[in-house]
């Protein structure tokens, strides 16, 4: 099954699995009394199904509280989050990957695979299928045995994204998942997100400070202004998917002027 | 191209930067060899001769410091038959030791039981923390001298007091510790659990309990050494058959060489099982240092 979904055909926006996006009115206040602090909003924002979405902006613009309202960690202060017109709810909603791959040490890749497919409910009997598929799909065949803290820092992220693609939820959510990696191995990883939204068709939602990484990714991308956060740039991508020379894409002219388009985007949206 | 110098790629890098070549001399394999084997047992055969020197000089009576030969001869006494007397009271001295080792396995792991269990809800349970905390603390500080009288009242003078005593001493280390190791689980892992749709059930056994193993067990450790420390205090009535109470009940008669008999073999057995329990924490929790 594996060998056939990576050469397979691209799946066309929105399988089954994959779910929508709709947030009404979001503003998130962080603190209570007089001293609050808005982090996002008011914000309007609708992810239909199958389309990867990148979120953009200055560190501190509220991206990873955007984030973690659609996954559910948080309520938002006024507004609706809905995904699938149901409110959000951890686990059920998305598979998360955060800045840092958050692994158990104390288990193995394997384990590590293992109970995510067990919080999933998948039988046990289809567990070695099922884990030997995600960890091909993420590249890293061969390494169920190691330990945890053994493998490198981009393997570590590999097997966070494997982990969050266990359970099959509508939503992929990935909070600057590469950030603490190096060029080489962030663009590789790049690739292979690319192709695993892709391949499930999986409605994704990408946060990145990085220009580059969001035009390679997004099939759209959103800007956020500076605190708090609300859309300074909505801005559709129609760079080829599917089967592409990665290396081409990025040489790109097309690719180059986005690129700056989305840059210059951040800037302003940082300087407001 | 060919004629510039060769970088290094990045792969190499980690190994080039940072990281000093490790001098692997003869020298330093031989010096660590004297070190773990050739100084613990060098100062051991110092005392000996130290011990040997100060009993001879005779400053003080044998009573007070009898001679290492004299306790040699003590230890061989309360291990064999002689003049139709067995061991120490009718009992050898691996009898004596043996059932006080299960008198603190019983009552030591009574009390690593349970502080475990109230270790992980206080851990998880604010308000039961609040409520237990100064309690535990009081406890602790407690010489368990102090409450063995009470125990002996409310429970008499066989295994139940002694028993009691132990337990009672091993659960404040172990309670304490487990506490701590709950409370600092990361909440990144926490929130990662969730994330992929653990109950709050799933968190506590697959998150929070091997989270909080490593300090756990560093805890028991601590609990088995302070049970140790108090089996003089538990067996102090009532203690014969007994490591504990064969040293009480040699010291009533001034037979030093078997107090000191007792006292080395406490000593010797408590560093055996410390060495076990260390060994038990290396391979139960190989991911130490790595969370």
């Amino acid at each position: 099954m594996s060998s056939s979904e990576i050469t397979g055909t691209v799946q066309g926006a929105g399988t089954a699995r994959s779910g929508s996006v709709r947030i009404d009115h979001v503003t998130h206040r962080y603190g209570r009394g007089g001293e609050t602090f808005t982090a996002v909003g008011p914000l309007d924002l609708t992810v239909p199904a199958g389309e990867c979405l990148v979120l953009v902006g200055a560190s501190g613009c509220g991206k990873s509280t955007l984030l973690r309202l659609i996954a559910g960690f948080e309520r938002p202060t006024h507004g609706s989050v809905r995904v699938c017109g149901a409110e959000p709810r951890p686990g059920e909603t998305a598979g998360v990957v955060f800045q840092t791959p958050r692994l158990f040490p104390w288990r193995t890749v394997r384990g590590n695979i293992d109970l995510a497919l067990r919080y999933a409910g998948v039988e046990r009997a289809r567990w070695p299928e099922r884990r030997a598929e995600l960890l091909a799909r993420v590249g890293l065949d061969g390494t169920e045995r190691r330990r945890v803290w053994e493998i490198s820092g981009g393997q570590q992220q590999r097997v966070a994204i494997a982990r969050a693609l266990a359970a099959e939820n509508p939503l992929l959510l990935l909070d600057e998942p590469f950030a603490a990696l190096d060029a080489l191995t962030r663009e590789r990883l790049q690739e292979d997100v690319r192709r695993v939204t892709d391949l499930t068709g999986r409605t994704t939602v990408f946060v990145t400070h990085s220009a580059d990484e969001a035009v390679f990714l997004g099939s759209r991308i959103v800007v956020l202004t500076r605190s708090p956060g609300t859309v300074a740039l909505d801005l559709p991508i129609s760079l080829p998917r599917g089967d592409v020379d990665a290396e081409e894409l990025r040489g790109s002219r097309e690719f180059a002027e986005l690129r700056a388009q989305v840059s210059h985007a951040v800037k302003a949206a940082a300087a407001t | 191209m060919s004629t510039t110098p060769v970088l290094p790629t990045p792969g190499d890098a980690p190994s080039s930067i940072g990281v000093p070549p490790e001098p692997r001399s003869p020298a330093r394999g031989v010096w660590a060899r004297v070190r773990h084997v050739a100084l613990p047992f060098g100062s051991l055969l110092l005392f000996l001769v130290l011990w040997q020197l100060l009993a001879a000089s005779g400053t003080w009576s044998e009573t007070l410091v009898p001679s290492p030969a004299k306790v040699w001869d003590a230890f061989v006494n309360v291990s064999t038959t002689h003049d139709g007397v067995r061991g120490y009271n009718g009992t050898y001295l691996v009898e004596h030791l043996g059932i006080s080792l299960r008198r603190i396995a019983l009552g030591a792991g009574i009390g690593i039981a349970l502080g475990v269990l109230s270790g992980l809800l206080m851990g998880t349970v604010g308000w039961v923390r609040s409520l237990f905390e100064p309690w535990i603390t009081f406890l602790r500080t407690l010489p368990p001298l102090a409450y063995f009288s009470l125990l002996v009242i409310w429970l008499g003078i066989n295994e139940e007091p002694k028993v009691t005593l132990l337990a009672v001493a091993a659960f404040p280390p172990v309670a304490v510790s487990t506490t701590t190791a709950v409370v600092a689980v990361p909440k990144s892992l926490v929130e990662a659990a969730r994330a992929l749709g653990a109950s709050r059930w799933d968190v506590v056994r697959d998150v929070v309990v091997p989270s909080a193993l490593p300090q756990t067990l560093t805890g028991v450790r601590l609990a088995v050494g302070v049970a140790y420390s108090s089996l003089v205090a538990a067996e102090l009535v009532n203690g014969l058959p007994g490591i504990g109470g064969m040293v009480k009940d040699a010291a009533n008669y001034n037979n030093t060489p078997v107090v000191l008999v007792g006292i080395i073999a406490i000593g010797v057995s408590g560093l055996i099982i410390d060495g076990l329990l260390l060994r038990l924490e290396r391979t139960a929790v190989p991911w130490r240092g790595h969370a």
